[in-house]
């Protein structure tokens, strides 16, 4: 019986090793996946981007485009038919933004994140 | 195709011991992450250094939603049938699970990996390479549930529904998927590598189509409705399309001028190849290669742009469907900039193109993979 229980106590020793091993070979100074998003670059537009997007996705959907003013504007359009609250008068302003930001030369690195739990 | 059978005495032990599979499962080198592609709805890539091993743990797999999942309670979780069946009701997840159970692995590819590499640019989710991986997916076949409603004659399309729908006008992301197709090969999956399936794969209940494309991979499973008539909507009529014929880069295809994506193209990526290397040192070259068609033929390695080849050696782990791992020992003969690219060709004898076929969404992008080596002497 005695022998059983140390045999017991090894085999759990050793899964709890695994497990914590398993861990800690994340980087704990990353993010959760899903926890931080990226930002926006300041400019005219700014505002109306953040209040008419972000209900539905974060910003690192817009930051990761390469996109030109008229691809731009025919995903705003699309956007809109899918229920984006947004004034016509303001599509202008969120277009020029988008495509200055996010045109066909934009860089994009995405944010290194942990899953959840590890 | 082959099912492995196994036996429910195993199957619990796999999937409600966590410990052991903690033990068993493979542990993560240093650095290890995910590459963040939308923060909600969460889709995260994999850095294409890290899939190197024959199963890729479910915390490393990638992960691509339409929207946010209002996850269900399982215990209070459903699956409804209905549609052209003789007996249309509900099964409960234990009930589901008294179905013979079946354990397949496959490799599991989102239908754009690779968007980002197309010229002219596209949007959507800009994937590089790490939108794949494979997996052991653990449950029932469909054909056994479908069967066992009375599944009449005239279901053409199986038309699957999950419990993410998203508000407003917002398209849902309904599918329908051939019968003949989900008969054959489907599997309702509740457990992945050995673990319950991860809510960000589906849970409790995914659709696992072994040989397509990610998009048919129905996650959150709450309803299957066999119909004459395929689906009809966004993710039908617009979405998830390839054109008939291939067209010049930038065109716009009509949607009548394409057809549903289904299989995956054939390809192979490089995962560990050096950065810098001495001629007439030796090096290992590691990647892995799947396609639509059960297996791989072969892989090759070139350093010449192609002008000559050499056959890289197969890992012998394999199953129908799922990735080959394969490996190549490179000796650079000189010194300067090296190109080494790997192109993979099935056992139905599709080669992996230099250039993927454009198309308007960027789906199923299979070139070459390049990767430069800076060789000194």
């Amino acid at each position: 019986m005695k022998r059983v229980l140390v045999i017991a106590l090894v085999l759990a020793a050793a899964l709890a090793s695994a497990a914590t091993k398993k861990k800690a070979s994340y980087d704990p100074k990353l993010p959760i996946l899903g926890t931080k998003f990226q930002s926006l670059p300041t400019g005219e537009g700014k505002d109306i981007v953040e209040a008419s997007c972000f209900p539905c996705h974060a910003a690192d959907m817009l930051v990761q485009q390469r996109l030109t003013e008229k691809q731009w504007t025919a995903e705003v359009d699309k956007m809109v038919r899918w229920g984006a609250v947004m004034k016509e008068s303001d599509k202008p302003a969120m277009v020029a933004y988008l495509s200055k930001n996010f045109g066909l030369s934009n860089k994009f690195t995405p944010l290194r994140t942990r899953p959840a739990g590890y | 195709m082959r099912f492995d059978e196994i036996d429910r005495r195993r199957f619990l032990l796999l999937a409600t011991a966590p410990l052991l599979a903690a033990q068993k499962a493979v542990v993560p080198h240093a650095r290890e992450s995910l590459f963040q592609m939308n923060g909600y709805a969460v889709n995260a890539e994999t850095p294409l250094e890290l899939l190197t091993d024959y199963v890729t743990p479910n915390e490393l797999f990638f992960v691509r939603s339409h929207w946010i999942p209002r996850t269900p309670d399982p215990k209070k979780w459903r699956l409804t049938i209905d549609g052209e069946v003789d007996r249309t009701g509900q099964l409960t997840l234990s009930e589901l699970k008294k179905l013979p159970l079946v354990e397949i692995t496959s490799v599991l590819q989102c239908a754009g990996n690779g968007r980002s590499l197309y010229s002219p640019t596209l949007p959507g989710v800009q994937w590089r390479y790490g939108a794949v991986g494979n997996a052991r997916w653990s449950g029932v076949r469909v054909r056994d549930v479908l069967e066992h409603a009375g599944v009449r004659p005239t279901a053409k399309h199986l038309h699957v529904f999950g419990s993410d729908d998203p508000p407003g006008k917002v398209p849902p992301f309904h599918r329908s998927i051939e019968m003949e197709k989900v008969m054959a090969d489907g599997v309702l999956a509740f457990a992945m590598n050995g673990e319950p399936l991860p809510v960000a794969h589906g849970a409790p209940l995914r659709l696992v189509v072994p040989g397509w494309a990610g998009d048919h991979w129905m996650k959150w499973v709450v309803r299957l409705a066999p119909q004459a008539e395929p689906q009809k909507g966004f993710y039908m009529d617009t979405g998830y399309r390839y054109p008939l014929a291939p067209g010049a880069p930038g065109v716009a295809f009509k949607p009548e001028e394409m057809s549903p994506v289904t299989e995956l193209f054939v390809k192979s990526n490089i995962t560990t190849a050096p950065k810098k290397a001495k001629a007439g040192h030796a090096y290992d070259i590691r990647g892995f290669a799947f396609s639509g068609a059960p297996d791989i033929a072969k892989v090759e390695i070139s350093d010449d742009d192609g002008a000559t080849w050499q056959e890289a050696k197969l890992d012998p782990r394999h199953d129908p469907y799922a990735w080959r791992l394969w490996s190549h020992r490179w000796t650079p003969s000189r010194a300067g900039a090296s190109r080494l690219c790997a192109r993979a060709t099935d056992i139905r004898g599709s080669v992996q193109p230099r250039e993927a076929t454009w198309n308007q969404s960027g789906y199923l992008h299979n070139s070459w993979h390049f990767v430069d080596v800076e060789v000194t002497s």
